[in-house]
């Protein structure tokens, strides 16, 4: 279906598709994509991608009466199942729970936005029909554990809220189970106030049908910290672009990628990471292994305001490419305003280190094993941390990726 | 059986010849050593027998165990009881020591059509033969190579010879970085795993590392060949007056 087809047909399925404010901005948008009024050039969300390939698909979405469930499993481990971007009302002591409601449209338009140019942020806002309030109470120490369901042939767009309140101790987790055929953009704006400590776990693993556009906006208050890790096995497209704003004194935010491309897949990838507040740090690592023809591009961002004094900021990419077809571009870029800052960044993208393979051949094991151990190693480090649970699911993924090398 | 015989082979590498008709014979449980001036083709030599890929082999036969040798691609090499120190070990981070070795040495029994060893065997083995090179358990819990001081890195590939087993070891200067103690310790290794049906062929600058191991030939190597092959009183030669004499 084309574009304005989309946008004609179910203009009235829109969330806020009442609110005239919103109705005028979707129209700005939309006229946006469709005279193609994108600076091309410097977009990071047009690299690999068209701005056809992203206008032309079949809207489909419907409300369900199924209604979706939270789980509460135990007085720490909650289970929030999110079917077709909704999700069931819940409230207890440690958190509340709401799909977007039509009072909630001051708060959506609110929310910060420095994705001015980003086409997929404009068709968010154009094709909105889900969100998700997520309240996590002062004090409260969870590990929640949120499945994105998406059915067969469902376009979800969705925009979602976060606030993690002073003193909360919380490893949230996104794990994606997406059907057949499905488009999955979603943006988080997420809060994390004083003193609370959030651990962000993504696992992106589904099939080469499904899409997902993932976008967070993050601002973190004073002593807090904020650590992402993004795990992208999908054999589906995946769009990661995080942005992170430092703005209380002494929080610290790190964001970690790790991606495993194969065939004509595509991942892109972005971190923006602004200081604007004294004596804190920001660590972003991005490392991918790519075989075949796959693709992927890392923009990251650094941007140290003038009085964020103190800060110490890290880039860091890191590539394996198991073939002469693949490619991973990385364009780390750091602007600094303030004087009295520690900041670095650097890039290692190449293929498997040749020396490291005769050794460990050299000692009998075979190509294929040697190859898995090396890399196996590449990305053991980002795994140190991770629960029980999340590092079987890694490592299920890794085996299947690295078994799927012998096949070539 | 002919246990390693190189007949008349001759290697390059970007074009450049290096070895240049090189031929030895070493017989079962015999220990050899080359010793050349820096550049004549002695790691070249023994990257050739592991099976290093970068190299091009122009002509010539290597004869391992009565099998060709160059048909084996590195593993094969390794797994059949080829083994070499080399003279600058690789770092790996992120690959552990102790399950890498284990599976080197499963690699090799599973060739051999051999059960293979389980972790308790195995960690018991290991500890054994580390704590007879002065290799703390501390380090065995290390990624391969990495971090480890010149020393640790040769004592470490004597501990992998020692785990292998292997009918044929080479060993490329691996005397080389060693301080006056630690060259004792390697060399009792050494003197420890050796046995009638082992042999070695030892690289070295120096004549030290012979008088430990009392090599059965010296032989002496300029521009890729051998030009010269004696007992041990050849390495106190080089050690009074250097290569010109040859
Ligand atoms: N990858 C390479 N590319 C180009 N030339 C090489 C390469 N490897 C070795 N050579 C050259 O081959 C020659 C022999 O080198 P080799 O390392 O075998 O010498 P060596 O006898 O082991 O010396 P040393 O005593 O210094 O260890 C040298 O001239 C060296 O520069
Ligand atoms: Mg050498």
């Amino acid at each position: 279906m084309t574009f304005e087809n989309n946008f004609i047909n179910h203009s009235k399925d829109y969330i806020f598709s009442a609110n005239e404010t919103l109705a005028n901005q979707r129209e700005q948008s939309f006229r946006k994509i469709l005279k193609n009024n994108y600076d091309k050039k410097n977009n990071e969300s047009l690299k690999n991608i068209t701005i056809s390939d992203l206008s032309k698909f079949d809207y489909f979405y419907k409300y369900e009466n199924k209604a979706p469930k939270v789980s509460v499993l135990d007085s720490i481990n909650y289970e929030i199942r999110v079917v077709n971007g909704m999700c069931q009302n819940f409230e207890d002591d440690n958190i509340e729970i709401r799909n977007l409601q039509n009072y909630d449209f001051n708060s959506f338009l609110d929310q910060d936005n420095n994705n001015s140019d980003d086409i997929i942020i404009d068709l968010n806002k154009i094709f909105l029909n889900s969100g998700i309030f997520f309240n996590i109470k002062n004090d409260t120490k969870l590990n929640i554990r949120l499945i994105h369901d998406t059915s067969d042939n469902f376009t979800v767009f969705q925009n979602n809220f976060i606030n993690f309140k002073k003193n909360c101790e919380i490893n949230f987790e996104d794990h994606f189970n997406l059907s057949h055929n499905t488009i999955n953009n979603i943006n988080y704006n997420t809060k994390v106030e004083e003193c609370a400590v959030v651990k962000h776990n993504i696992f992106q693993d589904f099939s080469s049908s499904n899409k997902l556009y993932l976008t967070s906006n993050t601002v973190c208050k004073k002593n807090s910290s904020y650590n992402q890790n993004t795990y992208n096995f999908s054999k589906g497209f995946v769009r990661n672009f995080h942005n992170i704003s430092l703005n209380g004194e002494f929080a610290k935010a790190s964001l970690k990628g790790c991606f495993f491309l194969k065939d004509e897949n595509i991942c892109t990838n972005k971190t923006n990471i602004v200081h604007n507040a004294e004596h804190c740090i920001s660590d972003q690592t991005y490392k991918g292994i790519l075989n075949h023809n796959s693709k992927a591009n890392y923009y990251s961002n650094t941007f140290v305001s003038e009085n964020a004094q103190k800060t110490e900021g890290y880039q860091l990419s890191k590539g394996i490419l198991l073939t002469d077809h693949c490619s991973f571009f990385s364009k780390p870029e750091l602007r600094i305003f303030a004087d009295d800052v520690k900041c670095s960044h650097g890039s290692t993208i190449g293929p498997v280190d040749e020396t490291a393979l005769y050794y460990l051949r050299s000692r009998g094991i075979n190509k294929n094993e040697a190859m898995k151990m090396i890399i196996s190693s590449f990305i053991e480090e980002d795994l140190q941390n991770l629960d029980h649970q999340a590092r079987i699911i890694i490592s299920n993924n890794l085996t299947n990726f690295l078994n799927s090398l012998s096949d070539d | 059986m002919i246990f390693l015989n190189i007949n008349n082979l001759n290697v390059s590498i970007e074009g450049k010849k290096i070895l240049n008709d090189f031929n030895i014979q070493i017989n079962e449980g015999e220990v050899h050593a080359i010793m050349g001036p820096n550049g004549c083709g002695k790691s070249t030599l023994a990257n050739v027998l592991a099976g290093n890929e970068d190299y091009e082999i122009n002509s010539g036969k290597v004869i391992f165990k009565d099998e060709d040798l160059l048909d084996l691609n590195i593993e094969e090499r390794a797994q059949k009881g080829l083994f070499l120190a080399f003279q600058y070990p690789v770092e790996i981070p992120g690959v552990n020591i102790t399950p890498f070795l284990q599976a080197s040495i499963n690699s090799k029994l599973k060739n051999e059509k051999k059960p293979e060893i389980d972790n308790i065997s195995f960690a018991k083995l290991l500890k054994k033969n580390a704590e007879e090179l002065g290799i703390s358990i501390d380090m065995l819990k290390r990624s391969i190579n990495t971090g480890f001081s010149g020393g640790e890195k040769k004592r470490y590939e004597i501990l992998q010879m020692s785990i292998l087993n292997p009918a044929l070891s080479i060993f490329d200067e691996t005397d080389s970085g060693l301080d006056v103690d630690a060259l004792r310790v390697v060399t009792e290794g050494i003197n420890r795993f050796k046995d009638s049906k082992k042999s070695f062929l030892i690289i070295t600058h120096y004549q030290k590392l012979l008088d430990y191991i009392h090599p059965n030939y010296v032989h002496v190597m300029r521009e890729g060949r051998i030009i010269k092959s004696g007992d041990i009183s050849l390495a106190a030669e080089i050690e009074k007056s250097g290569y010109q004499n040859f």
